[in-house]
């Protein structure tokens, strides 16, 4: 067979600007070879990138109406809602051979989560945080006196996260919705789909491109991060407790720092979501939670609380979960994993597999799917790629005392319950420190408006400029035309 | 002690002193080393079954399956039941200092004549005895632990009168052991000094501050095991090997490493002089594989995985022992890569160890 050779851009620049040296990353499949090309830089380089994007930021971005942007962006995600698009064809060709994710859970996922981008979404998105989204565009009279607008950075440097293909995209949107120029730096997980993105705006709106860069390069390379973090108006950083710290430090006080740290989520399944008509559908729900990409994002549940009295018990619930997962590993498989990792869930199972109080359900041959049945409500994380605790309560709200020294990782909670448990729960969460209530089933899939990690998305980024009511009323003293 | 036990002690026995070791040989007293383990160990049966792996399954000994280490911290894992076993050696808990593996021996009998066999392979193979300096507790004051049996093995078998322990209830006797290197320079005697890895990197910082050296005389031997359990800075080899020929003078030829754990019953040698830097080469009675950490079964020759010794001497617990160790075959050995590190989750999800230290684990 004839195989295949593409070469691509893993970085996205104003095209005015030219680089000169590049290295090369290779990816091998089945249907071919796929050479990424980085430019090697210097901070004279980033320098001069942030100079570029700060200036059209102002000569064109800054000037659209925040109507107008959305368009663009729709017009972006249009196109990649289209299956024959060339950019969405090279995607769901190459990011499952850059990240080892299953080809047909990438096609669907990313289907999914470029919808939440569209015009409608977009509006919504905007009124969750602003009343009155003109004031990213105009000063607006406030209810109480006086006039406001907001202004977004006029340079946001982002940090991207690697572990889920397209992340990085909302976080450019975000962005552009409030003017920004952008530098993101991509991980070496995922370098394609931020660059790929880019290049759908660069066909709608050439000019409205060139505010955004997207670069390649080791976490931690301070002769890039210094200059990156001086031009920047705002840091947004993806990572690690350690990592995040790390650039935190380096961030001056007066600029915006917003972090997404790491986080952990799990899933409550009342009795009433095991009765004989209704535990397939729980469980099925609960099984694509745990093992969508491959339970890598921080909205994937690693631990399970059943509560019994259904009609299935707990550990039932946990034998049909490894089967239900081996389902799913059937038809999306997962991806393989480095020696460590596998390393990780062995251990994971040997640590349970003699204990009295826990059974160990997992594939027989090989690592791609563990459950670990614990008899008593307990809170422990999973080593991840689709390994999974099944805590047995007789109450769900047993639960609470388990969280309360993991607050602040705390993060999406899937549920399972009636209506009127529903708000007694979610009260109760939202103590502990959970941020996002959300149906089993539907973890992975946050919406676009949604408070990430228990805060805002674009007010924490906006400055806002006031004109008093004083200011308005001392002008009319010098209206010469005023009687 | 049942009469089957004294029976395969005695074969054991047997096969280790006499060496008589043919594949076919490590073959058949493998496979009937496991029938036994299978019969008597109830929680290795167990985890056989789940396997489907039974006496009448399993034609190879590669095909017995491996207990992993967790499996020593969980349960009492023994084929014959005493109330009163000669040893039982307890691991030094690192990670968790409430669940220490432990291995039971009803006697020591079969894990002495190890020893003593392979120390006089690898450690001693041109001389009866050495006078032995030691920088590790003796047996006296750690019972529990398998190393300071080990130790105190080689200075009762192998060591001459003047071996001494320098290691006291107080810690390591430095300026003692300073006194002694320098007599045995003068006189030009050659040592053999014996201890945990991290003893001596806290005799080489002591050495370092005070600007000593020593140039111990020529057929000096020493002697180091395990790795540094957060007890002392952390060293590579070389770093290590580097340290050893700058602060004693000893050629790396004479650089003895011993892996061992207290899961296991035998010992095995890293012995430059013997085999390629960094190879460790196995006695006869134990082997070991390379398992793809996917799916535990053999990789193939040379690539990565994860160790599982076969240890014939581990008659009472497991012979089979699966660990967490990384290294690759080589030609007369394997290399080790090291304990595998809990590993930087790669998506937001927070990792095992940040989430353990939150919980002040």
């Amino acid at each position: 067979m004839n195989k295949e050779q593409q070469e691509t851009q893993a970085y996205f620049i104003p095209d005015t600007i030219q680089l000169t040296s590049f290295t090369t990353r290779e990816f091998e499949s089945k249907q071919g070879k796929l050479i990424l090309k980085s430019p090697t830089l210097s901070g004279k380089d980033i320098q001069f990138i942030t100079d570029t994007i700060k200036a059209n930021q102002k000569n064109y971005l800054d000037r659209l109406q925040t109507t107008e942007v959305i368009d663009i962006v729709d017009a972006a995600v249009q196109k990649w809602l289209d299956p024959d698009y060339h950019l969405r064809k090279f995607a769901e060709k190459w990011l499952p051979v850059i990240t080892g994710y299953d080809a047909e859970m990438i096609r669907l996922e990313l289907k999914r989560f470029l919808r939440t981008f569209r015009k409608q979404e977009l509006l919504r998105f905007l009124v969750e945080e602003f009343d009155d989204p003109a004031v990213l565009d105009d000063f607006r009279p406030r209810k109480k006196g006086g006039l406001s607008k907001a202004y977004g950075p006029n340079l946001i440097l982002h940090f991207f996260s690697g572990n889920v293909p397209g992340l990085p995209v909302w976080n450019l949107v975000m962005g552009l919705l409030i003017k920004s120029g952008q530098l993101g730096k991509t991980s070496s997980s995922e370098p394609l789909m931020p660059v790929l993105f880019a290049k759908s705006l660069e066909e709608v709106n050439p000019e409205l491109a060139k505010t955004l860069a997207v670069l390649p390069w080791k976490g931690g390379e301070e002769q890039l991060e210094q200059p990156a973090i001086k031009a920047a108006e705002a840091v947004v950083a993806y990572g690690s407790s350690d990592s995040v710290e790390n650039i935190r430090k380096r961030v001056p006080a007066h600029k915006r720092f917003l972090s997404y740290g790491h986080k952990i989520s799990f899933a409550m399944v009342g009795q009433e979501a095991l009765t004989v008509d209704r535990y397939r559908a729980s469980i099925h729900r609960v099984a694509e939670d745990v093992s969508v990409y491959d339970q890598q994002g921080c909205v994937s549940p690693q631990i399970i609380y059943v509560e019994q009295g259904g009609s299935v018990s707990p550990r039932e619930f946990a034998q049909l979960l490894a089967k239900e997962m081996d389902h799913y590993n059937h038809k999306k498989p997962r991806g393989p994993l480095l020696e460590n990792e596998a390393l990780a869930i062995q251990s994971f199972r040997s640590q349970y597999e003699f204990q009295m109080e826990s059974s160990v359900y997992g594939h027989p041959a090989d690592t791609s799917w563990t459950v670990v049945y614990h008899s008593e409500p307990g809170f422990e994380p999973s080593p991840l790629n689709r390994a999974v605790h099944v805590f047995s309560c007789t109450h769900l709200e047993q639960v609470y005392p388990k969280l309360t020294a993991f607050c602040q990782y705390l993060q999406t909670v899937g549920v399972a319950v009636r209506p009127n448990r529903l708000f007694k729960l979610s009260e109760d969460l939202g103590k502990a420190g959970v941020s996002r209530v959300c149906s089993v089933g539907k973890m992975a899939q946050a919406p676009a408006g949604w408070h990430h990690d228990g805060e805002f998305n674009l007010l924490n980024l906006i400055r806002w400029t006031d004109i008093e009511t004083s200011a308005e009323r001392h002008a009319e003293h010098y209206d010469e035309d005023s009687e | 002690m049942r009469q089957q036990t004294k029976q395969m002690i005695e074969q054991l026995i047997s096969f280790i002193i006499y060496r008589r070791s043919t594949d076919k040989d490590f073959q058949d007293l493998a496979l009937s080393l496991f029938s036994y383990q299978f019969e008597y160990n109830l929680p290795y049966k167990k985890y056989c079954q789940k396997r489907r792996k039974t006496p009448l399954t399993v034609q190879h000994w590669q095909e017995i399956p491996a207990l992993p280490i967790q499996a020593f911290k969980e349960l009492p894992l023994t084929c014959e039941s005493t109330t009163e076993p000669e040893s039982v050696f307890l691991t030094s808990g690192t990670t968790n200092v409430e669940k220490r593996g432990q291995n039971i021996h009803p006697t020591l009998a079969v894990w002495d004549v190890s020893m003593m066999t392979a120390f006089k392979q690898f450690v001693l193979p041109d001389q009866q005895t050495a006078t032995i300096y030691v920088l590790s507790p003796a047996e006296d004051l750690n019972q529990q632990s398998s190393l300071s049996r080990y130790l105190t093995n080689a200075v009762k078998h192998f060591g001459t009168e003047d071996s001494r322990f320098f290691f006291k209830e107080e810690g390591l006797e430095m300026a003692a052991l300073t006194a002694a290197l320098k007599e045995k320079e003068s006189k030009r005697e050659p040592v053999l000094l014996m201890g945990a890895s991290s003893a001596y990197v806290h005799f080489i910082d002591y050495c370092m501050e005070r600007d000593l050296t020593f140039h111990l005389p020529e057929g000096s031997r020493i002697f180091d095991t395990g790795g540094f359990k957060g007890q002392s800075r952390e060293l590579t080899r070389e770093e290590m090997y580097e340290s050893f020929a700058r602060v004693f003078d000893v050629d790396p030829n004479n650089f003895i490493n011993m892996y061992g754990m207290t899961e296991l019953s035998s010992q095995i040698y890293e012995v430059t002089a013997q085999s390629p830097r960094f190879e460790k080469v196995n006695p006869d009675w134990v082997k070991t594989l390379v398992l793809d950490p996917d799916t535990l079964r053999p990789v193939k020759a040379g690539e990565i995985g994860v160790l599982a010794h076969y240890d014939l001497a581990n008659w009472n617990s497991c012979m089979a022992v699966l660990t967490e160790d990384i290294g690759y075959e080589t030609e007369n050995g394997f290399v080790l890569l090291g304990r595998v590190e809990g590993s930087e989750a790669r998506g937001c999800s927070i990792a095992v160890d940040e989430l353990m230290k939150a919980n002040g684990k």
